[in-house]
């Protein structure tokens, strides 16, 4: 039963990880129209909890792309320059999706891996019944 | 009364055995988007049985079988990359941890099936229905 509640904390860890990578998605995919926004990015870590709890996933901390702002010509634009060009966002919407594509395949992976943990300790305990 | 049978006990070993292997898949698919983690598996339960390291043999007589391993003793190790290796240097397939983490639970499944069929024979053999 140990060995299950391991694995039920890796998939967990998994699934909360995975949904911080798309909320951060979806904050830059809100923000991709945002003058000076840059988006946010985060890394999976490999971390121990403690001894007994085995080895879980976790996020770093949150960084920004540093890329270069993207240039628009619209002289209306409030904060447009003397030229008519004004930095937005460095949002790529299709690397946004392709990335949030794959945080929702890797959750749902992790929730397969869950939900059969979860089974295995039923017909254990279903055997402990008879 | 002491009746040491060694199939319950190999039974048990399995399933033990299952559940770690399921636990290390686990881990696996939550670290399927760290950067430079390796995947990793557990060994293959007839050479937990076959190592004298974690093997216990119970034998009173030449004729009886040893069965039986420690279940915290499961080694594991890296994974041949299989194909997945990606540029951030992870190498977790996750339709290859689908398959083995299907494997480990039908292994679990025999496990549980043939403990409680011994069980069942036990039953009748004293006389009891199932």
């Amino acid at each position: 039963m140990n060995e299950l509640s391991k694995t039920m904390a890796a998939a967990a860890s998994g699934m909360v990880a995975q949904s911080a990578r798309m909320r951060l998605t979806s904050e830059n995919i809100a923000n991709a129209d945002t003058p000076g926004y840059r988006r946010k990015i985060v890394s999976f870590e490999e971390m121990v909890q403690n001894a007994t709890d085995g080895r879980v996933v976790a996020t770093g901390p949150v960084q920004l792309d540093q890329t270069e702002l993207q240039s628009v010509y619209d002289p209306n634009h409030p904060m447009a320059g003397e030229d008519g060009y004004y930095d937005s966002s460095n949002v790529n919407l299709m690397l946004e999706i392709a990335d949030s594509r794959e945080a929702s395949r890797s959750y749902e992976a992790n929730l397969r891996m869950f939900d059969q943990a979860r089974q295995m300790a039923g017909s254990l305990l279903n055997l402990l019944r008879r | 009364m002491d009746l040491n049978l060694n199939i319950l006990r190999l039974a048990s070993t399995l399933a033990a055995h299952s559940t770690a292997r399921q636990a290390i898949v686990t881990e696996n698919v939550a670290q399927a988007d760290t950067p430079g983690y390796r995947a990793r598996d557990i060994d293959a339960f007839s050479e937990t049985l076959a190592s004298g390291s974690v093997f216990i043999p119970q034998v009173t007589r030449a004729g009886h079988m040893t069965f039986g391993a420690d279940p915290r003793g499961f080694g594991s190790q890296e994974l041949a990359a299989f194909g997945a290796e990606t540029p951030n240097g992870n190498s977790v397939s996750l339709e290859d941890q689908m398959m083995r983490s299907a494997e480990s639970r039908q292994t679990y499944d025999l496990a549980l099936g043939v403990y409680q069929k011994t069980m069942d024979i036990l039953r009748i053999s004293i006389g009891r229905n199932r």
